[in-house]
Parts: structure tokens; sequence; C-alpha cells
């Protein structure tokens, strides 16, 4: 416990809670429960899209065809549930097995072919974004089946106020951020593969040395990946209720903008879910509470570019200095005579 | 010569492509009129991703190189329509729109290469921060709107042309022959292909790794300036989102024309084929009538398929040599 | 073969191209035995630990024998399967996981299954630390204890390997005092549980508290194997460097006005009131056991590692050097240690290394850089050095080693340096082509400049220097006369702390 009173995950609780009273104390309609609800349903999305990232910058690559991988798996699913079945089971596994597709030909690339993990990726969203694009025209799909769009709308613990005299409770996606959160922490904390995943980052030769297999640990860390996203895909389908093909156009830099907050290191090795979900929370509250403030989206950018600038700027110096502090010889204490 | 064999390889691809298209489609490809629109659309592109190489050559990347342009190109156009406006000469307007323009791009530059180099944090990071906060300033500035009342000999810039050549095409190959010689022939371009390539080994012969890397920063904020102007005069008007698609294209551009991401090598002539290359295919497949989207699958398989290529030959290359060594 | 003999290793040779490391050695290790390796810089000694790692195999008519079974042919797997752990001295181990960890993690590797179990994880570091009689808490992460504590923590996992050999390169040279004391307690604790340590260390002094045996290695050759009882400081150093020296001495023929003054230089946790001069025409070797300081002190004066305290004093004027850049400008050179990782640009030409500290000298007349100047320039430097192949645009990685530091010491000529400070300027650079740099350094200094020499190699020091300082522990303790001085003595400066050296000078008359 003590630990994480002084961590980096500390900083950021902090930060959160002066912000959230900030805001507050401004526009008191912030910590209304339909207002939490909303800022939720709103992030759910972009805080499963991090959980892949994170494990993926553990290693230290990175990848750029998140919102490629989303989007088709959107239109596979979309597509699937239109002509052939609106069962929800087969319209996860569907969207799930595509994105597994994806993210393991990244893998491959970046393993096997050696080609750089932004490049490659950067490389695969051209191919499979502009082949969705080709396919679908760019077209939505509107008459999604009526199973799935109920779905879309469960709630349960309907017992938040919703402003309006009715009740709300907490949507149903929520759940399946949860149940990627467990995942997740189990694959990285319980596995072989996972704590490979952190032995490859943090000394990628010792890693070798000791008997891990990198190629495999990088196919299964880029397609865990393109898994999260293709299930992140049909959950932004059930919120919206519609497949729109253009809905993630540059959706890598924000989930690379909230794992960044949230203390990764782009060097690889270190990275927590904690800390990950507390740095979408930090983008999630500043843009909802900037708006409740009336203040101009337009500072929202600016506050989050120079956010993220500062936080960057603050563990590269703390590196720095403890660096520098590293004895390299063990001065002789006796003195010449 | 196997020297520049990789440079020389993708000429071929754009000779090919080139052949193929026009043998296609004579009547529409081979035209003035299309070999004037290409050159008209291939330089801002051809910009940036002569500014996103100089960043990558120096071991980093400059992922905020369109919104340090779009702030610039923002800033330059409300003191340029503010000018305008007042009832003073257009050539006023027009030249304190330039200056401001490149004035501020390059202070962009300041900032990220400030962090990258002297702070030393991670360029990929930095950028992407920086990026954000530019994008961000652009919106405070513009509030989202274009911003418009350009005086009407600003058009020249984007749309003119000298004796039937287009004028952006003349400002690309101006600022590729600066770019070449910046890169090859001075010390400082020279330095930077040694930061690139080693640091430390740089850093141990006495050349200034901090100041050397600022510069290429500076300069790519600079040159992102330029670009944007020239699509200011083709949309007459600045936005922030302009240019938005551009970013990732560049990056692909300079790894297809040879760069290595990891810094230290990559020449200019290899990185303008290849956004020759990305821009015959474009209009290529527009005048087949094919889906705009079939263009970014293109250039896609293109990019995954040199750098598959580069690795099986080097593959190769090595295995035959551990055979001799044995032997 | 004994049943109590670990592994033995009979006539073990190792050779690269150019260069034979190892020439007949004989090694037999038993089981429970604190064997130590003993042998001066470059005599072998990394070779021969990597053989036993199983990453190098030795040439033909070898043999390695493993509790009576035939090994020859090793892999790095089958070694440590077969109980051999090596702990290199970055100690090969994860920041960014826990203590316990780093202890567990081949066990949880070679386990059945795709989990991985905490509680083993725990108890498996727990018992192994416990059988160190260590306190650490596992639960912490690595990188937040000492180096010392770090090393345990390498010492552990071996344990948990089930390690049989545990073989320990330069362990105690970033530890204090009493740490060295608690590794030693360790060592004779494993010794009691029968596990075998290979102790590779140039501290006499602590191989004398620890080793039950000493085999000595000598240029890559077998010298001999002695029980402690029969040895002492003196013998042992005669053996290790007791050689003909095979370069004549070359001193200097005029030394002239003083170009550096280097007063009470100190640097926390690198080194403490460093004072010397150098002058124009002297060659200055500066000589001590790895780690002890030296390039530091080199890299200090460069302003590559800026001291906290003391001055430097070029031609009389007080010198303010916080870069490279900065030193350049007072006409210092540097030729460093690392010379594939830190002098050359691997990736680049012979001509542009040979020209990266000059460019702003290939300017021609349109203010642009010429590159047929560039070409000429380093046309020039290849045939004043005499580097083969001398095609300037060859890929610098291709050259020989001794090319190659040709090269690099080319750059800095070509910027008229008054000062040149070379850090092992021979490593890994066959016998011939040492005595050529030899002859260059000389050279050099003749023609006025005055240069620093950091080198490991007795010989190499003895041969060219005119004065001599030996360095160790961040300091200097011993000054001697280039032409006058004997490896001896060298050797006992660099190793013994003051009063033993007193000791020896008194019994042996060394001085």
């Amino acid at each position: 416990m003590k630990k994480f009173v002084k961590s980096r995950e500390m900083g950021l609780v902090i930060l959160l809670a002066i912000l959230m009273v900030i805001i507050s104390v401004k526009n008191p309609a912030f910590i209304r429960p339909s207002n939490i609800l909303n800022i939720l349903k709103t992030n759910v999305i972009l805080a499963i899209v991090s959980l892949g990232m994170l494990v993926v910058m553990i290693t230290g690559g990175i990848d750029t065809s998140v919102g490629a991988i989303i989007s088709t798996a959107t239109l596979v699913t979309g597509n699937i549930m239109v002509r052939i079945t609106g069962n929800i089971w087969i319209a996860f596994l569907a969207g799930a097995v595509t994105g597994i597709f994806i993210g393991i030909l990244n893998g491959l690339l970046i393993a096997y072919i050696q080609i750089p993990p932004i490049v490659a990726t950067l490389g695969m969203y051209s191919i499979v974004s502009g082949t969705a694009l080709y396919i679908t025209k760019g077209a939505y799909i509107n008459n999604l089946p009526d199973t799935f769009t109920d779905f879309g709308r469960i709630t349960f613990l309907n017992i938040f106020p919703d402003g309006n005299g009715g009740k709300m409770g907490i949507p149903i996606q929520l759940v399946f951020l949860a149940a990627l959160i467990g995942l997740t922490y189990f694959i990285l904390h319980f596995t072989k593969i996972g704590r490979g995943i952190f032995a490859v980052g943090g000394n990628r030769m010792s890693a070798e040395r000791i008997g891990y297999n990198v190629n495999k640990i990088t196919v299964f860390v880029y397609g865990y990946m393109g898994f999260i996203c293709g299930i992140a895909g049909v959950v932004h389908t059930s919120i919206m209720r519609q497949v729109d093909p253009n809905a993630f156009v540059g959706y890598d830099m924000q989930t690379i903008a909230a794992v960044i907050l949230g203390g990764v290191n782009v060097m690889g090795g270190e990275g927590t879910i904690t800390g990950t979900l507390l740095g979408v929370a930090l983008f999630a509250v500043i843009n909802n509470g900037l708006t409740l403030m009336k203040i101009s989206t337009y500072w929202q950018s600016i506050i989050l570019g120079a956010l993220m600038v500062v936080s960057i700027c603050f563990v590269v110096i703390r590196k720095n200095q403890s660096e520098k502090r590293q004895i390299k010889v063990e001065i002789d204490q006796e003195v010449t005579k | 010569m196997k020297k520049h064999s990789k440079e020389w390889m993708l000429l071929g691809v754009f000779v090919l492509l080139f052949v193929v298209l026009s043998v296609l489609s004579p009547d529409n490809f081979l035209t003035l009129r299309n070999v004037q629109s290409m050159a008209f659309q291939l330089p801002e592109f051809g910009i940036f991703a002569l500014a996103m190489m100089v960043t990558i050559l120096t071991g980093g990347i400059n992922l905020s190189l369109v919104t340090t342009g779009t702030l610039g190109g923002i800033v330059s156009a409300l003191v340029m329509a503010g000018i305008y406006a007042k009832g003073m000469k257009e050539e006023i307007a027009i030249i304190a729109a330039l200056l401001v323009s490149m004035g501020i791009s390059t202070l962009c530059g300041v900032l990220n290469g400030y962090v990258v180099a002297y702070i030393g944090a991670a360029a990929m990071m930095v950028t992407l921060g920086t990026s954000t906060l530019y994008e961000g300033i652009g919106l405070f500035l513009s509030k989202g709107n274009s911003i418009s009342g350009f005086p009407s000999a600003f058009y020249w810039f984007g749309n003119g042309t000298i004796a039937g050549i287009p004028v952006p095409l003349l400002l690309f190959i101006i600022i590729v022959a600066v770019t070449w010689i910046l890169l090859e022939k001075t010390p400082w371009g020279m330095s930077v292909y040694m930061v690139g390539s080693n640091k430390k080994a740089a850093e141990f012969s006495g050349i200034n790794v901090n100041k050397v890397m600022l510069k290429a920063y500076m300069y790519s904020g600079f040159l992102g300036s330029l670009s944007m102007i020239i699509m200011m005069s083709r949309y007459n008007s600045a936005r922030v989102d302009y240019g938005s698609s551009y970013l990732m294209q560049t990056v692909s551009a300079a790894v297809l024309g040879g760069t290595a991401i990891s810094g230290g090598y990559g020449k200019v002539f290899g990185v303008v084929i290849a956004v020759a290359i990305m821009q015959i295919i474009s209009s290529g497949m527009n005048i087949f009538g094919l889906d705009r989207s079939l263009t970014t699958v293109v250039t896609g398989i293109i990019l995954i398929g040199v750098l598959t290529l580069n690795f099986i030959t080097s593959q190769k290359g090595s295995l035959i040599k551990n055979k001799l060594k044995e032997e | 073969m004994e049943k109590d003999v670990f592994i033995r290793l009979d006539n073990i040779n190792k050779t690269f191209p150019g260069v034979k490391a190892l020439d007949g050695i004989h090694l037999e290790i038993k089981k429970g035995e604190v064997h130590a390796l003993v042998g001066e810089n470059g005599a072998g000694k990394s070779t021969l630990i990597k053989i036993l790692a199983g990453n190098y195999q030795p040439d033909e008519g070898g043999q390695i024998v493993i509790e009576g079974e035939n090994c020859t042919g090793l892999n790095p797997m089958e070694a440590i399967r077969k109980g051999i752990i090596v702990i290199y001295q970055d100690f090969s181990l994860f920041p960014n996981l826990t203590v316990a960890e780093n202890i567990s993690i081949s066990n949880q590797l070679e386990k059945k299954g795709k989990l991985v179990s905490w509680k083993e994880i725990k108890s498996a570091a727990e018992k192994a630390l416990k059988s160190l009689e260590v306190d650490i808490d596992v639960e912490v992460r690595l990188s937040s204890i000492s180096m010392a504590k770090q090393q345990l923590v390498a010492i552990a996992r071996a344990l948990a390997c089930e390690a049989k050999l545990i073989i320990m390169d330069e362990p105690t040279s970033t530890l204090s005092k009493s740490e060295v004391e608690l590794l030693f307690k360790i060592i004779r604790n494993l010794s009691r549980k029968g596990i075998a340590v290979l102790f590779v260390s140039h501290k006499l002094e602590e191989l004398f508290e620890v080793a039950s045996i000493f085999t000595v290695i000598r240029d890559g050759r077998y010298i001999g194997t002695y029980p402690a009882e029969e040895m002492d400081n003196d013998k042992l150093i005669n053996l290790m460097v007791g050689r003909k020296v095979e370069f004549v001495h070359q001193g200097a023929e005029k030394i002239g006005k003083v170009l550096l003054e280097v007063k009470n230089l100190s640097k926390k946790g690198n080194f403490q009131d460093i004072s010397f001069e150098l002058h124009e025409g002297e060659i200055l070797g500066i000589t001590g056991l790895v780690g002890a300081g030296r390039t530091e002190v080199a890299q200090s004066i460069c302003g590559i590692l800026p001291p906290d305290e003391g001055e430097i004093v070029i031609d009389g004027k007080r010198a303010n050097i916080r870069s490279m850049e900065d030193a350049v400008r007072y006409g210092i050179g540097y030729v460093p240690e690392s010379r594939l990782t830190e002098g050359l640009v691997l990736s680049k030409s012979v001509e542009d290394n040979a020209v990266m500290t000059v460019f702003h000298r290939l300017k021609g007349s349109s203010g642009l850089v010429n590159s047929k100047k560039k070409e000429k320039l380093a046309l020039e430097w290849i045939k004043k050095l005499n580097i083969k192949p001398g095609y300037p645009h060859m890929l610098v990685s291709k050259l020989s080693g001794g090319n190659q530091q040709r090269v690099v010491i080319a750059k800095w000529l070509a910027t008229d340096p008054k000062i040149l400070i070379i850090d092992e300027p021979t490593n890994g650079i066959d016998v011939g082509a040492k005595s050529e740099i030899h002859s260059l350094l000389r050279k050099l200094a003749a023609g006025g400049m005055g240069i620093i020499m950091i080198s490991s190699e007795l010989t190499e020091v003895l041969a060219i220097s005119d004065h001599i300082l030996v360095m160790r522990r961040g300091r200097i303790n011993g000054r001697l006369d280039g032409s006058l001085a004997k490896q001896e003595a060298i050797m006992n400066a660099a190793i013994l702390n003051k009063s033993d050296m007193k000791q020896a000078a008194e019994q042996g008359g060394l001085l």
C-alpha cells in the first residue's frame, strides 16, 4: 500500500481529485450521477482500447492501426448482424476474430520481417482501412436487428436519478470494460506469456538468454491488441446503434495520449492497468469538465497537450537525475600519506 | 552501383508505374492537364514528407508536423486577412503572412527540439503532446472555423504558373534542392547523419548533438509552414484540420523512400521518388474511377512490400557473407 | 575421473581470426570448491568463461567433462541445465520486475502449463535467499535495491536453478567493504553446500580470503594451478605478469613545456584528488584495474563528465570544459575505449568517420562542403597512417581492429590536437598491429603532442610511457618513471592499498 501512495498513480489520483473538485465547484452538474454515467459511457471505448495499447507499449512497441481494426470489426459485425443473424454472441465472436486476424498480421510483420512497429502498423492501417472503405463505400449501417440494439440499452442497478425524474443505471458496456480489465490483468500477471511481456520490455536481451520466445510474445501482443479492438468495435456499435466506418480515424493518437498520461514508458517495461485507466479518466474528466465549465472546447486540446508535455518532461528529468547520481567507482577512503 | 540500390529500385518502380498507367490510359493519364494537376497536388505533400524525413534522420520523429503548419497558417491567415481588411497594400499583407507563418512554425519546432534534445524525452511522445497543444491553440484562435479574406494575389502561390510550370512545383523543387544541399553539403547536415547513426560517437567526436537536433526540428517546422502556405492558397482559406490525413502518409513516404526509421540513413532523392510514386498512384486511381480508398490500400501494400523485399535481400546478403566466413 | 570433481577442461584452445585467445587451458573444479581464476586484462578469462557457459565452442581437440560425462559442444541452455550458471558483471536481471520474480524466472519458464504461480515465485525466492542467509524484501522492484543486493539476487537465481557451479565475473567491483564481507560469507556457505564457485577477480587480497585454489592464465596460456597455502601476493603477481617484455622501451627524446595541468580533480562516485602534469613530447600512461576510474578522469578532461571540484589548466590558463565540443576547441582529442560503439559510426564509410570532427573545414569556395576536399582529406590520412584497405568509401565496419583504430586516430589528428587522450589503444588488436600503433604514438609525441594513454596492458604501458600513473579505487596510488618501472611495482600499486604496498616494498625491494 505504501508503494501506491508514493507512486505516480497516486499523483494522478490527486490530480484527478483536484480537477474534479474545481469543476464541481464551477458547475455542480458535474458530479450528478447522470453526468458521471455519461462520462463513463462516452469513454468506455477509449478505456478498452487503452488496455490493449498498454500491453503493446510494455513491450516497447506501438500500434497505429487501432482505428482501422475497430472500424473493420464494426463493419464485419454489422454486416453479419444485418444479413445473417442478430445473435449477440456471434456478433462478439465476429468482432473478436476480425480483430485477432488483423492483429496477428501486424505481429508477424513486426516479429518475423522485422519491420519497426510504427511502420508496420501504419502500413496495415492503410491497407485495412482502405479495403474496408472500398467495400462499404463508407455507408452507414442503420438497420441493426432489435436483439442487438436492445442489448446495447441494457442497464442495471437502476437507482441513479437521471435528472428528469426517472432512474438510470450502469450501462452494460461497462461490464465489458470490467471483464477486459480482468482478462488483461490476468494475462499480464498470472500467465507465463504475460510475465514474458514484461521481461521483453524490461531487458530484451536477457529475456532471450533466459529462453523466452520473443517472436511468439510479439505476435501474441499484437494479436491481443487486435482482439481488444474487435471487442471495442462491437461495444461501440452497441452504444451508437449504428455502424459508422469513419468514427475512428485518428483514434490511435487519443489512445496513446491517454496511455502516456497514465505513465507508460515508451521505451517499454513499465505500465500498470491502474495508471492507464487513470490516464483515461484524466482525459475524460478534462473533456467533460471543460465543457461543463463553459470553457470552450478549444482549451481542451491546449490543456491536454500541455499536460502531456509536462508529464513527459517530469518523468524524463527525474530519470536523468537518478542516473547522474549513480556511483561508478567505489572511491578508496584511505587518505594517502 | 550497389550503394544506392534502394533508391534506384524505387526509381524503377516509379518509371514502371508511370509507364503502366500511361499505357492503360493514354487519353487521361499522359495528358498535359493530368500531369499539371499532379504537379499542383504533389508539392504540399512532398514538402511535408521532407520535413518528416529530416527529423527521422536524427533518430526521432515529428508527429506535430501538420499541426505546426496549421498553427502557423492560422496565425498568418488572421494577420493577412486583418491587414488586408484594413485596406493596406496586398503585398504587405502577404509578406507579413509569410513571415509570421514561418516564424510561428519554426518556434513550434524550437519547442519540439528543445524537449527532445536538451531534456532528452522520446520524440514520439513529445511531438504527440505538442501536436495536441498546437492543434488546441489553432482551434482556439480560429474557433474551428475557416479563416479567409485573403488578398487575391495570394492565389498565385498555390495556383499560379511560371512558364507553364505550377508555382508550387517550382517551390517544391527549390525546397528539394535546398534540403539536399543542407543535408549533403553542410556541416550540419553531415552531423545529422552521424547523430542519427550513433549519437554517442557523434558526441565523442565533438559534435554538439543537442544543437544539431534542435536545428532539425526547427527546419522541420519551417518546412511545414511552407507546405501550409501552399495549401492555404489552394483552398483560399486556413483551417485547423487541413492536411491532417497527411501525417502518417509522410512517414510512409519517408520510409518508402529508403529512410531508416531508427535514423542515420535517408536520401532526399529517395523520398522525392516515393512521394512521386504515391502521387501517381493517387492520380491513377482517380482516373480509372477507382475509389479513393483503394489508393491507401495500394500505398500500404507498396510500403510493406518494399520493406519486405529489403528484408529478404539483406538476409540473403548476410547469409552469403556468413557462408564465406566459414570457408 | 575422481568422484569429487565437478568439471574438467583439458587442452582447451580457442582461435578467432588472427588471434589465439586460449592456448592449452587446463582447469579442474571440484564440487564445493572455491576456485580463483587469475590473470591480467586480456589474459583470456572472459573467453574461458564463455566456453564454460556454452556461448563459445572450444577448438577441436579440447575436452569438457562434467561429472564424468563428456560434454564438449555445450550450448547455453544445456550448460544451465548441467548446473553451470554465470553471473555476468551486468547481472542479466530485469530492473522492472520484482526481486522474487527475478530469482524464480527461469524456474517458472521451465515448469509445465501456461500459468505462473506467485506463491511458488515467492517461496522459491525466499528459500533461495534464506539459504544464502540474506534478508531482502522479495516484493520490491529490482531497480530500487543497491547493486550489491542485486548481485545477491543474481546469486539467488543461480541457486534457484540448482546451480552446481557458479561463475562470478569480477563480483566485487561495485561493492563496499562490508558488502564484500557478506558476499564472502555467502560464498563459503555455498561451498559448504557442495556448490562450486569459480571466482574471477583482480583483487588479490580478497581472493586470498575466500579461495582455496588458484588457476593462473597469462596471454591465453595456462600457467598453473596452485593451492592457496602455497601462494602469496608476490608469487601470484609474478606468475600473472612474469613474461619477457615484448616491446622495447621507447622513451621521449625531448620533453617540452607543460601542456596540461590537472589539479585536485574530483567527481563524486568517480574519482578523487587527481593531480598531474602533461608535457609536450610526453606519453603519460595511466593504468590500474578496470573500474579504478581511469576512463572517468579522461572523460572529465574532455568535458563529457565535468568534474565537481578541481582545476584544469591548459597552456597556463584555466580551462572551462563542459562538453567535448569545448575540449576540441582547447586542442584535446579523445580516442574512446569502445572503438566500435563510441569511437566509430559503423554504418558509415571510412571517409565519413575520418572527417567527422572537422566538417567545417571541408568547405570549398562556395561555402558548401566540397566532396572532393572530403575525399582528399580522408585519403591523406589513409596514406599517413597506413590504413588498409585504402578505399575511403568502404564501410568502416569491414576493416580490421587495428585499421579501425587508425581511422579513429586519424579523425583526431585531423583536428591538429595538442593533447591526445587515448583509452586502451590496442584493445582487440593483434600483436603486430599493436607495435605499429605504439610507434605511431611515439612519433606523434616526438612531433610535440602530449599523449595520455590509458591502458590495462602492462607491457604496453611500460613500452612507451615516459611517466606512469597508477590508479586504484578512484585515486592515484602510484607514480612511476617509465623507463625505470617494473611490472610488479605497477601491479602492486594497482592492487594493494598503501600499507600492503609498503610491506611488499620492505620485503622484496620491488620499488
